[in-house]
């Protein structure tokens, strides 16, 4: 142990000095988040500015009224902070085309009696060339309080066509109108395993780098054998196992490290809230004990260190693209499952988990999949004949 | 080739094989080597020696055959016979990011050295290669000669019973050569057992008491210098060169004792003899007497050279 201790260190003090794995593990990946911040990052941060809506409604038409009311009652919701300008149908066009407001709401003469007898009628709605999301916003609303009030003209039209007498209809249709629905849709929490776009760039890119942070252990291995320095190691008295062990430990502290300088930079930088520091420790340990497991297969199949590193890119590409490192991804198929199973896969989706709120008792399915995945590359390693670094 | 082994023998390598597909890479090496002995193993590149030398090393598994360092079976699962072994191996194998001292500590630290023991013997290695001065200095920093010596410096660093020397002056300017060649003849001089390869006949020349010459796998011949030597008919050769007619002193020159053959036309004439330093001053006299004046006189001995072009039919550098 003592050797293999002696080994290891000696092996980071080169890394450190050699200074390519801190480009590879740190500065990359920092330079990639701040750049898919500035591209991606902002989406949680759009500012709402204020939209003025015209609204031109029939004196009289307590159904059209209730349009201009709905619109009122956006005011201050969610944000949004909505004027509503009564005025004529001309005025309003005309106040959208200057600029004065966002968006126009034209209610025709005759538009609650319509509603009420089920008869056809248009609002009209003028949208201004430089509204912003705001007047869609207020438009999806206006679009809701049409939809609602065509319920009552259908209710009215199949009450015509039952042989209601038309005095019933308009109560029936009214009835309809203020009705809800039958079913309640309630807004929750999107899901508990999801990042905001912001923490889920950070755990991504720790993810796909740290892929190319623990090659560097399987890496130096190759390097080692091409330079004589493997044939003068394994001729000292020392196990074999010691010396495969070593670049292990190495690729793993490097890792461990690597990545939790990351998440707590992402923390630091992007406002990441990952959640329980012990519950993201384990997971930041099984991830890398999952990516230092491929290495010990990519240690047995490559022969040279260019070899090794092509391999690594290509598994850490996948792996990473795969595992959501960029943007979530989601699969159909039958072997959609299969990209449950990849480890950044299943960093992220702890990750999601700890900065909902949950613990280290929540992350089962995390971390099985990665010691699985762990065992499983080991196992594989194990069984690939030998034709890398120590063949 | 049979070899008797002593029970004091560093080395004791019997019958090794090893194939390589359908090539035999080596066939059949048996030597040994005696405590405080060089023994040189002296070949072509491709010949086997770094194969035979790694089977000794316990880095690859023979085929068929065994190898004893120090009284103990080595095979690529042993540890033990480690110990008394120190391996330079042809490549630079040392970490170029640390320096001398980190690099003799670490190995030191693997031969199972610590503490001030380590302390003491990375000092005494670094004066011993040359290397005090720049001790501190990261070794991607240090001259070619200076990397060499300090692949040499980790192999002896636990003062091993065998050091194996693979080629270890393979693209070395000729300065750290001789000094390369100078430290192995003073722990030669200080009783460890050296095994040293090489395709350089003058190296094995200066530093071997016995040379092993391996060609295709084999070992084709083995014993001293002068053993060797005797295999190709131990006999020199004087050339001649002048104005006059040599042919008529040939038979003067035929009639001297120790001359064996000769060769000769108007202006040159070349002679087979037992012993040419010696034969030489009469060879000129009888020439002179005979009124032919010498522009040239050569001597030529049989070398290592010859001896591999009289075993093998080609040359060592081919």
């Amino acid at each position: 142990m003592r050797q293999l201790l002696a080994l290891a260190a000696s092996d980071l003090r080169m890394r450190i000095r050699d200074r390519s794995v801190l480009i590879f593990a740190l500065v990359v990946p920092l330079a990639l988040m701040f750049v898919f911040n500035l591209v991606f990052g902002n989406t949680d941060d759009i500012e709402i500015e204020p939209v003025t809506v015209a609204v031109s409604a029939p004196a009289g038409d307590d159904l059209a009224a209730v349009v201009g009311e709905v619109l009122r009652s956006l005011d201050g919701m969610d944000g949004l902070d909505v004027t509503v300008r009564e005025t004529t149908a001309d005025d309003g066009r005309r106040q959208v085309e200057d600029g004065d407001a966002a968006l126009a709401v034209l209610v025709p003469e005759g538009f609650g009696e319509a509603a009420r007898t089920g008869d056809a009628v248009t609002v009209e709605a003028v949208r201004g060339d430089e509204a912003g999301l705001e007047a869609d916003v207020v438009l999806s609303a206006v679009d809701g309080v049409l939809d609602q009030l065509g319920t009552g003209a259908v209710t009215a039209r199949a009450g015509l066509a039952e042989g209601i007498p038309p005095d019933q209809l308009a109560a029936l249709a009214e009835q309809a109108t203020a009705g809800g629905p039958a079913y309640e849709l309630r807004q929750g929490e999107a899901s508990d395993e999801q990042l905001d776009a912001g923490a889920s760039l950070v755990a991504g890119q720790a993810g796909l780098f740290l892929l190319f942070t623990v090659s560097f252990g399987v890496t130096s291995l190759l390097v080692d054998r091409e330079t004589g320095t493997l044939a003068r190691l394994r001729s000292m008295p020392i196990p074999a196992w010691t010396i495969v062990g070593s670049k292990a430990l190495v690729s793993f502290v490097l890792g461990v490290v690597s990545t939790s300088v990351l998440l707590l930079a992402g923390s630091f930088f992007f406002d990441a809230d990952f959640g329980s520091p012990p519950a993201v420790a384990l997971l930041v340990v099984c991830v890398v004990a999952a990516a230092t497991s491929v290495m010990f297969l990519i240690a047995r199949v490559a022969r040279t260190s260019e070899q090794a590193g092509i391999a690594t890119s290509i598994v850490a590409v996948v792996l990473g693209i795969g595992g959501g490192a960029f943007f979530p991804v989601s699969a159909t198929g039958r072997f959609a499952p299969l990209l449950d199973l990849n480890p950044v896969a299943a960093l992220l989706r702890g990750l999601g988990t700890t900065s909902g709120g949950g613990g280290v008792a929540d992350l089962g399915v995390p971390i099985a999949i990665m010691l699985g995945f762990a065992a499983t590359t080991w196992v594989l390693s194990r069984l690939v004949p030998d034709r890398g670094a120590l063949a | 080739m049979t070899t008797v082994p002593s029970a004091h023998d560093v080395l004791v390598v019997d019958s090794l094989v090893r194939r390589f597909g359908d090539l035999t890479a080596v066939d059949g090496v048996s030597f040994r080597i005696a405590p405080g002995e060089t023994y040189g193993l002296l070949g072509p590149n491709g010949a086997g020696k770094t194969t035979t030398i790694s089977m000794i090393a316990g880095l690859i598994a023979a085929d068929s055959g065994t190898v004893k360092v120090a009284g103990q079976r080595m095979t690529p699962a042993t540890t033990e016979p480690r110990r008394h072994l120190g391996l330079v191996p042809q490549e630079l194998a040392i970490y170029p990011e640390l320096s001398a001292r980190e690099n003799l500590t670490l190995f030191g630290r693997l031969q199972g050295l610590s503490g001030k023991a380590l302390s003491a013997r990375v000092e005494e290695v670094l004066e011993l290669i040359g290397l005090a001065d720049r001790a501190k200095s990261l070794s991607k920093e240090y001259s070619g000669g200076m990397k060499r010596r300090l692949n040499i410096g980790i192999g002896l660093l636990h003062q091993p019973t065998l050091l194996i020397l693979d080629e270890p002056t393979v693209g070395v300017d000729p300065q750290s050569r001789n000094q390369i060649l100078e430290s192995v003849e003073a722990l030669s001089a200080d009783g460890m057992a050296v095994l040293y390869t090489t395709h350089y006949m003058e190296e094995a020349e200066r530093l071997c008491d016995r040379i092993g010459i391996i060609d295709t796998g084999r070992l084709q011949a083995e014993g001293t210098r002068d053993e060797l030597i005797r295999l190709t008919g131990g006999v020199d050769t004087i050339r001649l060169s002048g104005s006059g007619d040599l042919a008529a002193a040939a038979e003067r020159l035929r009639a001297l004792e120790g001359v064996e053959r000769v060769e000769a036309d108007r202006r040159t004439a070349t002679l087979t003899v037992r012993d040419a330093p010696v034969l030489v001053a009469s060879v000129v006299g009888t020439v002179a007497g005979s009124g032919v004046t010498l522009a040239d006189v050569e001597i030529s001995r049989p070398d290592l050279e010859s001896v591999f072009l009289h075993l093998t039919g080609k040359a060592l550098r081919d």
